[in-house]
């Protein structure tokens, strides 16, 4: 379909030049005439209705009025994409690197491979949107963004959108992995909004461009909560986001801020639900099980409260940026993930017992680009704490009590985690841009089996992207 | 020997008549239009080698032109915004930005109406919606017709920020796509009212004297008394390009900057900088 409408565009575009051509023949063959011949008649026959000159330029005006049309058409249509092709060499073969694009092979401690294939067709209506969004990558084709949105048509401050779409909730969602100037979104990130994407239903509120409160944003919507993926429970989860965004009037300095709230429920498959508390010793921190019948078909409260900001400054060494989120919370989770749902399956292939952690987790981005050139540097500092109540070695698998042995039920879903980032990019023509980033992955040093040092699993990167 | 020395000078002239010839597309602001046009105009009959196609459109569409490649020189009436800085630099580019000529904004009305001098209160009571009928401002009994330019429009973001202290537009405004546009509407509508770049004024509309201390002084939107920085509704005009193509079109905005381009300027209805 528009591959034949370019076609009959071409065509059209053809026609025009080649009419144009005779335009100004004619017109040559005209003024020669006048000029030479009959300048006082000239004046006469300008203005009759027959006049070949005029009827000539209504006509190409006739023929301009149409390819504009067609041209308007053609621009609300837009076609974007971006291709992330990456080479990584981990600190040891089969790293478990799933925050950094994903777990190495056993046998395997570098690897080429696709990181991201987007394409994005979008088309624009003056209050409608059309998106979709697809990855293709050497694992597959999947599904994106698929959505429509519509603005009220009075006030035009009222945005209702449906189907797949960022979750609305802190920054670095929304933020395109295009533009980002890391491999990867934060661990916290990642681990609470697995996919960033859910499928929902937002009501945006922004007064329109026109009005003084423009920088103000409120989103909320009503989502599955199970990510790019149909739903298994009857439960839906809500999120929320204020925030405003300005800059100053030199442009010189620009300043975001934003508050996120999250509230939702894991199903729970088992009776089976276990809580932190002090176990039998009356030091130790552990999990304890609540085995109560009806727990199961009930729902643990996933619950996140975050903040964020952004800050960025033009002056004379260039551009920097500055960005930080923290968030905080309740995650339900297994004994041995407390990733949130994501891509469940109906009849689930997994049936799992409930343990509810308190969480906190933020990061911080500083970028600064050299001396408004291509290139730029950046540091990042992300942690992730999936379960505030144990600390270091007070983490445990199990005590000894009264000459028994008391498992705490703790594991590897319960240590903490901070990254540090070091990246340098460069865009190296207006589609290309090149990354080498390196990530230094640190657990906390835990009492816990396999966590008692700090693991090898740092990641270098080095990216190329073409965009479009 | 004579033929030598010909040769000689020729050769050390023509390279840089050559290198004043300028091939560009410039894009953007409909008040920086006219000024472009006439220095293109002059310009290429200075140099017959150069191509210099000017069109308008807003200062957003001329600055996203920019950068994404589909002109030469994005021309401007506000400065560059930090977001659109940061999305040029995304895209690999770095932008210089030129003050060309500053501008003055004028208000206007129809010439039948009998209005002659607003402060800047009341313009902004009009602009919001509060005041509705120009006989709450000593008029006629009659109701005002808003015009305005959209909201991509460096003009629109101008006269809002500086003339309505940043608050909205009342929803009645209605927002033109051209400066043209709005001189047409109020010349051609009883009780209309508009805003336009001083360049722009014609004897079919009136343009009103305008008071920033609350009505004890009254000044014209005249270059000379936005020369002499007596007429407060004046901003700086831009023209941004890539430092890539730095190069190609540095001739052509040197010569805006001379004497010759500044000359023009002042003709056109527009503030040579030495001025400022």
């Amino acid at each position: 379909m528009d591959l034949t409408y370019a076609i009959d565009l071409c065509a059209r575009i053809s026609k025009l030049k080649f009419m144009m051509t005779l335009y100004k023949r004619n017109l040559i063959k005209s003024l020669t005439f006048l000029v030479f011949l009959m300048p006082g008649i000239s004046a006469f026959s300008q203005s009759t209705p027959t006049d070949p000159v005029k009827l000539a330029a209504d006509t190409l005006n006739a023929k301009i009025e149409n390819v504009k049309s067609d041209l308007d058409l053609l621009k609300k249509l837009k076609v974007s994409g971006y291709i992330q092709a990456q080479w990584q060499l981990a600190d040891s073969a089969g790293q478990l690197s799933l925050f950094s694009g994903g777990a190495f092979a056993k046998n395997d401690d570098n690897r080429f491979m696709v990181r991201r294939g987007r394409v994005k067709f979008a088309y624009e209506g003056k209050l409608t949107q059309f998106v979709l969004q697809i990855d293709a990558t050497e694992k597959g084709v999947t599904l994106k963004d698929a959505y429509v949105n519509f603005k009220d048509p009075w006030l035009q401050m009222f945005a209702l959108q449906g189907g797949v779409f960022n979750r609305p909730f802190g920054f670095e969602i929304a933020y395109s992995s295009s533009l980002r100037e890391t491999p990867e979104r934060a661990r916290v990130t990642q681990t609470l909004f697995p996919q960033e994407r859910d499928l929902g239903a937002m009501l945006t509120i922004q007064p329109r461009k026109e009005s003084r409160f423009n920088f103000i944003r409120l989103n909320a919507a009503l989502i599955n909560g199970n990510a790019i993926s149909v739903e298994t429970d009857s439960r839906k989860d809500f999120t929320g986001q204020l925030g405003i965004n300005k800059s100053t009037r030199n442009e010189k300095f620009k300043y975001a801020v934003g508050v996120s709230y999250y509230n939702g429920g894991v199903f729970q498959e088992t009776k089976k639900v276990y809580n932190m508390t002090t176990l039998a010793d009356g030091l130790t921190k552990g999990f304890a099980v609540d085995s109560t019948e009806s727990n199961k078909g009930q729902y643990a409260k996933r619950e996140y409260f975050g903040a964020d900001a952004q800050f960025s400054l033009d002056w004379a060494i260039g551009m920097t940026t500055l960005r930080g989120e923290y968030i905080l919370g309740s995650q339900p989770g297994g004994s041995k993930s407390n990733i949130s749902p994501a891509a469940r399956v109906i009849p689930d292939i997994i049936v799992s017992d409930t343990y509810n952690r308190k969480f906190n987790g933020g990061y911080v981005y500083f970028i600064q680009n050299i001396l408004n050139s291509r290139h730029e540097v950046v540091v990042k500092y992300d942690f992730y704490d999936p379960n505030t109540d144990v600390k270091g070695t007070d983490a445990k698998s199990s005590i000894s009590y009264n000459e028994s042995t008391i498992k705490t039920g703790l594991g590897g879903a319960d240590v903490k985690y901070t990254t540090w980032g070091f990246g340098y990019n460069v865009r190296i023509a207006a589609n290309v841009k090149l990354m080498a980033y390196y990530e230094i992955v640190k657990n906390e040093e835990t009492a816990l089996t396999g966590y008692s040092n700090d693991l090898k699993d740092n990641v270098l990167t080095i990216r190329a992207q073409f965009k479009f | 020997m004579k033929k030598l020395i010909f040769a000689i000078i020729l050769t050390a002239i023509l390279p840089q008549v050559y290198s004043q010839n300028v091939s560009c597309k410039i894009k953007g602001s409909d008040t920086v239009l006219p000024l472009t046009q006439k220095e293109a105009e002059v310009y290429m009959k200075k140099y017959p080698g150069s191509s210099i196609m000017v069109t308008g459109g807003g200062s957003g569409v001329g600055l996203a032109a920019l950068q994404n490649g589909t002109t030469d020189i994005g021309q401007s009436s506000r400065k560059m915004k930090l977001d659109e800085k940061m999305k040029m630099q995304d895209a690999g580019k770095t932008s210089i930005e030129t003050i060309i000529a500053y501008d003055a904004l004028a208000v206007i009305v129809n010439p039948a109406n009998k209005i002659s001098q607003l402060t800047r209160e009341q313009l902004e009571s009009i602009y919001t919606g509060k005041v509705t009928n120009w006989k709450e401002v000593g008029g006629d009994d009659m109701p005002i017709v808003l015009y305005s330019r959209e909201s991509s429009s460096g003009t629109f973001e101008f006269f809002k920020e500086h003339v309505l202290n940043k608050k909205n537009f009342a929803p009645t405004a209605m927002l033109m796509p051209a400066t043209g546009a709005i001189v047409q509407s109020v010349s051609q509508t009883k009780g209309a009212i508009g805003y336009v770049g001083i360049a722009y004024l014609e004897n079919t509309v009136k343009a009103l004297k305008v008071s920033y201390d609350k009505g004890t002084t009254f000044v014209a939107p005249t270059v000379e008394n936005a020369m002499n920085k007596s007429y407060p509704i004046s901003r700086p005009l831009y023209y941004y390009y890539l430092n890539t193509t730095e190069k190609a079109v540095k001739p052509f905005v040197d010569f805006i900057l001379s004497t010759e381009g500044q000359q023009i300027v002042k003709e056109v209805g527009y503030v040579p900088i030495l001025s400022k």
